[in-house]
């Protein structure tokens, strides 16, 4: 057996996790980066006498300093060392592309290029000459349509070769002056033993890197002050900042190639721009968004109660079953306080969450989350986001702990922030079920719908109250515009099944033993004693039975919860006889802002720290307990 | 023919540009080089908006870009 290690690197939306899914399929999992809060997809492919061990790096456009992703990929290329590195790159985008192709060569690691999408290249009229784009890198290129999986087996054998026999890569020429000044520093660097290479170092010093700097620094302080006197000349020869001056060689070399290796036919794909044109369309593009986001809702809550309810009947079967072998004592009953947990996790998982994320997951793939993205940034803005954050909230109307954890794609950790905080006060899968059984069954879909957009009205202003308290630029929109393109099916539904995975590591257990902890205090009584002292707000303030202040805390440990409280302290599953609509209205406020569940506070916790989550979750408190005071004091004017 | 400088956002729907500086900071700047928005590449509005996002094509594809953004990018116009 031979252990080898691929890492596959490309920009964002290339095909890049659909080949690696096809390499690796069910052999993966999915980490993070050690002391980093980015996804690490990792996979083992057995191929003939080979381990394979696979590393997808997050899809980024450039090698700089950018994001944290960018960091963590040309380290470890650097450090680590894979044996093979293969490079997929979306052949109907070559330019782009090439301009990241380009930094990973100067990484120096041997390397393959997967020319995907040679479908839609077709399609679209394109032709590109693979050999003549071999010559220019110096790399094999092998053309690949991996939602097809095509192609895909030569390219596990070309890596293969390459990492027996190895690979000189071949150095690209960025012009006349700017070679000159690396060709000094690469001489001045010489006798410094660094991971990287040291074209790389040289290159990355003269755009002035902060990183290589720092790390240049602590072992050779003279360099950064030759490399200012460099780059200081490139700058004035060239007019522009350093930075700029070695991306736009880049660039120019990977235009050269272009010219050299497309040329563009007549298109015969024209539907996909004309839905762009439309879905991004001033006027009706907002119709449309609008129309799919409600329509999404429909299906997926009319689907979801209809499973649910299913569901839930096997649930009461399972709970008679169980009474019957185990009796209904003490011990018993809090046993099934456990089991009732885990019941009640599946119960919403599968008629709700899943499929709301995997519609959402078709959106994506096919490339309309991105349009919504780009519809929604003025309003984002707003708020102190860019429209990509659109789709952590999207995401928060199924459960708020993917939300939280889908904040990460913000660029700054002020905007991560604000984002985190708004994405909590979206109503979750669980919210929306109390509200439809309350709101929705007796006092109508128009309130519903009020609630909805009175909280939509407060996401708003809170958020722009946070953008207040963190003030700063927003990072502006700077999105690519992909075609339109058919999802790809077993992409999405994994795709799904990882944010799914988020809410079962993190929040089943926590349902489980808060369910358990609930038992204990409908056992003990201590919920009565609890329900007295909260009297004060329960009534006084909120004009709710006393009976809901139970349902209200127990809902902290899975929202729906509430509900079946609610029933149980109320003696009925008729809910018109113990509640006033008014009562309904402002029950389905307080806990739509109320809290976010105890999964979501871990969520939280993770995401921003012990301290913000606390602050998060007691301002919401008060804050819901202050907007339902007033909700029904107008309610009853 | 004269070149009319102007920001990148007083293109109108259809008209190119040849981009000739960034002025932002370094952050913005670095992404957008890094996106192919180096000067002197030629860069077409493709949609303008009230409400949305500038779209603009470069390099053969197409970008969408924050109003900011988009006020930051100098081109030069031929007239």
């Amino acid at each position: 057996m031979k252990k080898i290690t691929i890492a596959l690197a490309g920009n964002a939306n290339v095909g890049k996790s659909v080949i690696f899914n096809h390499l690796t399929g069910l052999h993966q999992h999915i980490g993070n980066w050690p002391g980093k809060t980015v996804e690490r997809a990792e996979g083992t492919l057995f191929h003939g006498d080979y381990t394979i061990d696979i590393i997808d790096l997050p899809g980024i456009y450039s090698l700089s300093t950018f994001s944290i992703e960018e960091l963590i990929s040309r380290e470890y290329i650097a450090k680590e060392k894979p044996d093979v590195v293969i490079n997929v790159i979306d052949a109907t985008n070559l330019e782009r592309n090439l301009y990241f192709t380009l930094q990973l060569l100067e990484l120096g690691r041997p390397m393959v290029v997967a020319l995907n999408q040679m479908d839609l290249v077709e399609k679209k009229g394109i032709c590109v000459n693979r050999k003549k784009l071999e010559n220019f890198l110096g790399v094999p290129v092998l053309p690949v349509i991996a939602t097809q999986g095509k192609g895909i087996h030569d390219l596990v054998h070309k890596a293969i070769d390459l990492a027996n026999k190895g690979q000189r890569i071949k150095k690209i020429n960025y012009g006349k002056e700017v070679e000159e000044e690396i060709k000094k520093l690469t001489k001045s660097l010489k006798k410094n033993e660094l991971n990287y290479p040291k074209r790389f170092l040289a290159i990355k010093l003269l755009e002035g890197d902060e990183e290589i700097e720092k790390l240049i620094k602590k072992v050779d302080p003279k360099i950064i002050k030759i490399t200012e006197k460099y780059a200081k000349k490139l700058e004035t020869t060239h007019g522009h900042d350093r930075f700029t001056v070695i991306a736009s060689e880049r660039y120019k070399v990977a235009n050269e190639i272009v010219k050299d290796c497309v040329t563009i036919g007549i298109c015969k794909f024209k539907y996909s721009d004309k839905l762009h044109e439309i879905t991004t369309h001033g006027i009706l593009g907002y119709l449309i968004m609008i129309l799919s986001i409600i329509s999404l809702f429909y299906i997926i809550f009319t689907f979801g109660n209809f499973f649910s309810e299913i569901l839930v009947e096997y649930g009461m079967g399972l709970k008679l079953v169980y009474e019957q072998y185990f009796g209904t004592g003490i011990a018993s009953n809090l046993a099934w306080g456990i089991i009732e947990g885990g019941v009640a996790g599946v119960t919403i998982i599968l008629p709700y969450i899943f499929p709301f994320y995997f519609i959402l997951g078709i959106l994506e793939d096919s490339g309309y989350l991105s349009r919504i993205a780009f519809l929604m940034d003025r309003f984002m803005h707003k708020i102190g986001l860019h429209g990509k954050a659109f789709i952590p909230l999207m995401l928060g109307y199924g459960c708020n702990v993917p939300a939280c954890l889908g904040c990460r794609i913000m660029e700054t950790y002020r905007e991560k922030l604000i984002a985190v905080f708004v994405s909590t006060l979206i109503p979750c899968a669980a919210v929306t079920i109390i509200i439809l059984s309350l709101v929705g069954k007796y006092v109508g879909f128009g309130w519903v719908f009020l609630l909805y957009v009175i909280n939509l009205v407060i996401v708003f202003i809170l958020g722009r109250i946070a953008f207040r308290i963190f003030p700063g630029e927003p990072t502006g929109l700077i999105m690519e515009m992909h075609s339109y393109r058919m999802p790809h099916l077993k992409t999405v539904v994994k795709q799904a099944w990882f944010r799914i995975r988020e809410f079962i590591y993190i929040a089943l257990p926590l349902i489980i033993v808060s369910s358990l902890v609930i038992k204990v205090l409908e056992v003990t009584t201590l919920s009565d004693v609890m329900e007295k002292l909260m009297r004060p707000i329960t009534i006084d303030w909120l004009g709710l039975p006393s009976f809901s202040g139970t349902a209200l805390i127990f809902g902290v440990a899975r929202k729906e919860l509430s509900l079946v409280i609610l029933a149980a302290r109320g003696g009925t599953t008729n809910f018109s006889t113990i509640l006033s609509p008014i009562q309904m209205i402002v029950f389905s406020l307080v806990t739509m802002l109320y809290i976010p569940c105890i999964a979501t506070i871990a969520a939280l916790v993770k995401e921003t720290g012990w301290k913000k989550a606390i602050f998060i979750t007691v301002f919401e408190i008060i804050f819901a307990i202050f907007v339902g005071g007033i909700a029904f004091r107008l309610l009853t004017w | 023919m004269p070149e009319k400088s102007m920001k990148l956002i007083d293109l109108k729907e259809g008209q190119k540009g040849i981009i000739s500086s960034i002025a932002g900071g370094r952050r913005v700047t670095q992404r957008l080089t890094d996106m192919g928005l180096t000067p002197g590449t030629e860069v077409k509005m493709v949609r303008k908006g009230r409400l949305c996002p500038v779209e603009i094509s470069v390099r053969g594809s197409n970008l969408a870009l924050g109003y900011g953004v988009a006020r930051k990018i100098l081109v030069k116009v031929k007239e």
